[in-house]
């Protein structure tokens, strides 16, 4: 599992992904992890087959007991299939995940950990002296569907948003943007469902002062990466299947 | 999932398929039984010996039935025990090996209490599975009890049909299809004993 900090100030970012392990059928993916003083907050966890490799990268950042925090941005398998093994191993945590998806991801299984439902405007994880926002993001691709703003850190973790299917031995930041284009046309056009909530989400997400645009697949962008993603995605027809 | 998890699922999955079919075939000697008391009323003396027969079938048809319905109960405790067991025992594996990754890790002595848990949790299920299944086995042998005792009711039935005169041969039917039915409650309750006794608590 590769691991890169992605923001070092009164707490850390570091994405993990491109893990060499992982069985060549499924898709990759990147998890997030906001670590504070004493307490650690996963972002989109990852599927069932990602948890050991996932759990053995965390633990050069953070303790088991002080895994406090998990958060599913939607629904997916590969986002949080992982859950019923989290919730073995945590004594003491939350999932702070939508709360339309909640009668489907304690199908995962969810007895110790507690689950905070996140109602449709979304709200805030506050982890100890951080307060991350919690994005509305609405049929992009999930009909419940979130995303983490951190105003310190600037970032902005954006689930399927910003998405693309890359190599083993891709790079974690975007270096070409015209080059990166044909890599994540078909998984916007294909798997975004709304002209309409990608145009609302747009203009709340360009309201946002952001540095780094972190998805849950492929690349982040970086600087002037994110506004040109933001106005690629904007000229974008979504919903193709119909 | 490993052949001996896939094989715990199929024997647990199979007690419930056995005891559906036991459940048809004890209603049908309760049928039999009410059948064959109607015959004997007709009979009036010719079949007198016949009518406390035709009691025993109907009471011990009854308690084949509450006694299977209970044991579906207990087969459906044991498959989610089965399910719980499963689970238990991928987390500990997983949870092994994150340990083993994470060996150079900073906090990987961390990840030691969350494997122990995990171990316990797995052994505990375990040993309630093997304990459940040697009552579910008691459970099933009476079962077998009953079979056994319809088997000699009938072969009494028989005898009491031979006085009957005219209603010889329904009286002997009553006591075939009662025959018939203890042969397969028999067959099918042997069945899902076999099948569970590999996990029985030694």
């Amino acid at each position: 599992m590769k691991t890169t900090k992605i923001y070092e100030g009164s707490h850390q970012w570091i994405m993990f992904g491109r893990d060499e392990g992982k069985p060549n059928n499924v898709i990759d993916t990147n998890q997030y992890v906001v670590r504070t003083a004493n307490r650690c907050l996963l972002l989109d966890p990852g599927g069932a087959e990602l948890f050991a490799p996932m759990m053995a990268a965390v633990l050069h950042h953070a303790p088991v007991d002080q895994i406090t925090d998990l958060f599913a941005s939607h629904q997916d398998p590969d986002v949080i299939s992982s859950l019923g093994l989290w919730d073995q191993a945590l004594t003491n945590a939350k999932l702070h995940a939508p709360a339309i998806w909640e009668g489907f991801l304690r199908h995962y299984s969810c007895e110790s950990i507690e689950y905070v439902a996140i109602p449709d405007n979304g709200g805030t994880i506050k982890l100890e002296s951080v307060e991350l926002q919690i994005i509305p993001a609405h049929y992009l691709h999930s009909s419940g569907n979130f995303h983490i703003y951190d105003p310190q850190a600037k970032i902005l973790m954006s689930g399927d948003v910003g998405g693309a299917i890359e190599g083993p031995d891709a790079p974690v930041f975007v270096e070409n943007f015209a080059a990166h284009v044909e890599k994540m046309r078909y998984w916007h056009q294909r798997w975004m469902p709304s002209n309409q909530a990608k145009r609302v989400w747009i203009e709340r997400v360009r309201n946002l002062d952001i540095d780094i645009l972190a998805p849950q697949h492929g690349r982040m962008f970086k600087g002037d990466d994110v506004k040109r993603f933001l106005d690629w995605f904007d000229a974008l027809q979504v919903g193709i299947a119909v | 999932m490993t052949n001996q998890t896939k094989s715990q699922f199929i024997a647990v999955a199979s007690i419930t398929s056995e005891l559906s079919a036991v459940m048809v075939v004890a209603k049908e000697i309760s049928l039999a039984a009410a059948n064959a008391k109607a015959i004997a009323f007709r009979a009036g003396d010719k079949a007198k010996g016949f009518q406390p027969i035709t009691d025993f079938i109907n009471e011990l048809a009854k308690e084949t039935i509450e006694l299977v319905t209970n044991i579906n109960i207990y087969a459906l405790v044991l498959y989610r025990l089965t399910v719980d067991e499963y689970q238990k025992t991928v987390a500990y594996n997983k949870f092994e090996l994150a340990a083993k990754m994470a060996e150079d890790a900073p906090y990987a002595k961390s990840m030691q209490e969350p494997v122990d848990h995990a171990r316990l949790s797995m052994q505990d299920c375990q040993r309630q599975f093997k304990r459940d299944v040697s009552q579910l086995l008691g459970q099933l042998e009476a079962v077998m009890h009953h079979a056994r005792a319809a088997r000699v009711i009938a072969a009494n039935s028989r005898i009491e049909a031979s006085q009957a005169g005219e209603y010889l041969q329904s009286l002997q039917a009553v006591a075939e299809s009662v025959d018939k039915a203890a042969h397969t409650i028999h067959d099918n309750v042997q069945r899902c004993r076999i099948a569970l006794s590999i996990y029985r608590n030694s």
